[in-house]
C-alpha cells in the first residue's frame, strides 16, 4: 500500500471521481463500463479508490431528501459565499476533520424505499405487485409472505390463493386475490380496498372483512371513518392528484408530500377552493397552475424553499 | 521521532502563550461575543495540534492562526445557518413525515458533516451534486434546472466527487 506516493494517490482519486461522474451519466455506454472494469482490475490501488468513491456516495444514500435538501441547499447559501469572500479565501487545512465520523445511514434505510417525489412499481413475486408512493418505505419478508409499511403509502395487488400479510402499527391485513392501498399517518392508517376482500385484524381487537369499494381508518382505538372508495378515479398510482372543490390548505398538504424542500403558505389562503386533476411528476407546474387560477403568488427563494402569498391586486 | 514530540509540545506551548489572547480578541470582534470566541480560539489551537503542519515550521504564526480562525469562523456560521434551516424545515414538515426525536439529532449531525464536506464548492456544483445524490435527478434534469449543458453537469459532478474524496484523503 505504501508503495505509491501521495501525488499518485491523488491522481488515482481524481480518476475515480471522473469514473463515478461518468457512470451516473445517461450517456454512459457499455464500452465505458467495460473500460471502468478494466481500470479497476488493472491496479489494486484503483480498486481501493473506487471503493472509497462508492462509500462516499453511500453517505448520501437513504437520507430523507426533503429535510436534507432544505438544510444543505438552504436559501442563505449565496449569502454565505459573500461572507466568505469578505473573510478572505481560506486555505484548506490538512486535518483529520472528517475522519472517524460514522454516519447513521442505517436509521433511514428499509428494504425498499422511495425518495420524496419518487414513485416505484415493482413485482415482488409472481402475481404480486407492489407500488410505493412518494417518501415511503417497506420492509419485506417474502419467505413469510409478509411486508411491513414503515413509512408512507403503498398499493399492493395480489392474485392467487396464497395469503399475503401487510403489517401496520395498529393492524394486520391479510389478502388473497385483492388489491389494496394503505397509507400510514401519525397514529393511524387509512386502508382502501380497490378489488377483492381484505381481512383486517386490529390490535385493538376488532376484526373486519373489508370489501372492494370500502375504505376505513384504523388506530389504536379501533376502526373509524368508513367511507365508500371509488377505485376508478385516478390517484397517485397513475401519477395524478385530484381535487374536487377541496380547501387549498388540504390540497397543499397533499402536494407537499411530493415535493422535496419547504413549501409554505399564508394562512389566509387555507380556505380558497381548488378543483382539477394535477400531474404529480411536475409540482412546479402545479404551483404555476394554482397561481394562474387563484389569487395567490408563488415566491421562490430556492427550488426547495417556496412560499405562497395572497396576490397584491393593487401592486 | 523520539525527540520531535517534546519539541512540538514546547512550540505549541509558545504559540499558545504568545498568540492565544490575540486570536481570541480577533474572534470576539468578528463574533461580537466572548463565549463563542473562547470556544473557537480553543478549537483553533486543537486544530493546529492535530494538523500535520509542524508547529516549528510556522514562520508567520499570526497569519497562520488567522487562517485557521477564519476557517473555523466560516464553519461556525455555516453550522448555525444549517441548523436554522433544518429546524425551519422540520417545523414545516407534516408530522407524519418528520423523523423521530432521536433521529433528529443524529440527522443534524450527519447533515453538518456533509455540509462541511461540501464547503468550498461553487454553488452550482454543490447544487448539481445535491440534486443528484439526494433527489436522484439525472444529468439532463440537472442541466435543465441550472441552464447549463449536460457535459457541464458531468464536469460539476466529477469536481464534487473529487473535492470530497480528496478531502477525505487528507
Amino acid at each position: 500500500m505504501s508503495s505509491i506516493t501521495q501525488a499518485e494517490r491523488r491522481d488515482i482519486t481524481r480518476a475515480a471521481a471522473r469514473w463515478l461522474a461518468l457512470l451516473d451519466a445517461e450517456d454512459c455506454s457499455e464500452d465505458d463500463r467495460a473500460r471502468l472494469a478494466h481500470w479497476r482490475s488493472s491496479n489494486p490501488e484503483h480498486e481501493h479508490a473506487w471503493q472509497r468513491a462508492l462509500q462516499l456516495r453511500q453517505r448520501f444514500a437513504g437520507l430523507p431528501s426533503a429535510l436534507s435538501l432544505a438544510a444543505l441547499d438552504r436559501p442563505d447559501l449565496g449569502r454565505r459565499v459573500a461572507v466568505k469572500r469578505v473573510l478572505g479565501a481560506c486555505a484548506l487545512l490538512p486535518a483529520g476533520w472528517l475522519v472517524g465520523r460514522q454516519l447513521p445511514v442505517q436509521a433511514w434505510t428499509a428494504d425498499v424505499h422511495t425518495a420524496t417525489g419518487e414513485q416505484q412499481r415493482m413485482p415482488l413475486a409472481e402475481s404480486i405487485e407492489l407500488q410505493l408512493n412518494t417518501d415511503s418505505a417497506v420492509n419485506l419478508q417474502l419467505a413469510e409472505r409478509r411486508l411491513t409499511l414503515v413509512r408512507g403509502e403503498l398499493a399492493l395487488s395480489a392474485a392467487g390463493d396464497q395469503p399475503l400479510s401487510i403489517i401496520l402499527p395498529q393492524a394486520v391485513l391479510t389478502l388473497r386475490d385483492a388489491e389494496v392501498c394503505v397509507r400510514r399517518f401519525d397514529g393511524h392508517c387509512r386502508i382502501a380496498v380497490a378489488r377483492g376482500r381484505v381481512q383486517l385484524a386490529a390490535s385493538a381487537g376488532a376484526s373486519e372483512l373489508l370489501e372492494g369499494g370500502q375504505q376505513v381508518s384504523v388506530s389504536a382505538g379501533g376502526l373509524s371513518g368508513w367511507t365508500p372508495y371509488d377505485p376508478t378515479l385516478p390517484d397517485w398510482r397513475q401519477g395524478v392528484l385530484l381535487a374536487d372543490n377541496q380547501p387549498l390548505g388540504d390540497f397543499l398538504r397533499e402536494l407537499r408530500r411530493y415535493r422535496p424542500g419547504v413549501l409554505r403558505w399564508d394562512p389566509a389562503l387555507e380556505r380558497l377552493r381548488v378543483t382539477g386533476s394535477f400531474r404529480l411528476d411536475d409540482t412546479d407546474r402545479v404551483l404555476a397552475l394554482l397561481a394562474a387560477s387563484l389569487p395567490l403568488s408563488v415566491q421562490t427563494r430556492t427550488r426547495y424553499w417556496v412560499s405562497l402569498a395572497p396576490r397584491q391586486e393593487n401592486a | 521521532m523520539t525527540d520531535a514530540a517534546p519539541a512540538t509540545q514546547q512550540n505549541l506551548h509558545t504559540l499558545y502563550r504568545d498568540h492565544h489572547s490575540w486570536l481570541q480578541n480577533w474572534l470576539r470582534r468578528q463574533l461580537g461575543n466572548t463565549w463563542d470566541a473562547a470556544d473557537l480560539s480553543q478549537d483553533a489551537f486543537i486544530k493546529v495540534l492535530t494538523s500535520s503542519q509542524n508547529v516549528a515550521d510556522i514562520r508567520e504564526p499570526r497569519a497562520y492562526l488567522l487562517t485557521v480562525g477564519k476557517r473555523l469562523l466560516n464553519t461556525f456560521y455555516a453550522r448555525r445557518s444549517l441548523e436554522q434551516a433544518y429546524l425551519d424545515a422540520l417545523q414545516q414538515l407534516p408530522q407524519a413525515l418528520a423523523p423521530s426525536p432521536e433521529q433528529r439529532w443524529a440527522l443534524l449531525e450527519t447533515l453538518q458533516a456533509l455540509d462541511e464536506l461540501l464547503d468550498g464548492l461553487p454553488l452550482a456544483v454543490r447544487r448539481a451534486f445535491l440534486w443528484s445524490q439526494l433527489e436522484g435527478l439525472g444529468y439532463r434534469d440537472i442541466a435543465a434546472r441550472l441552464q447549463v449543458s449536460e457535459r457541464t453537469v458531468k464536469r460539476y459532478m466529477a469536481q464534487a466527487y473529487e473535492h470530497c474524496l480528496l478531502l477525505e484523503l487528507a
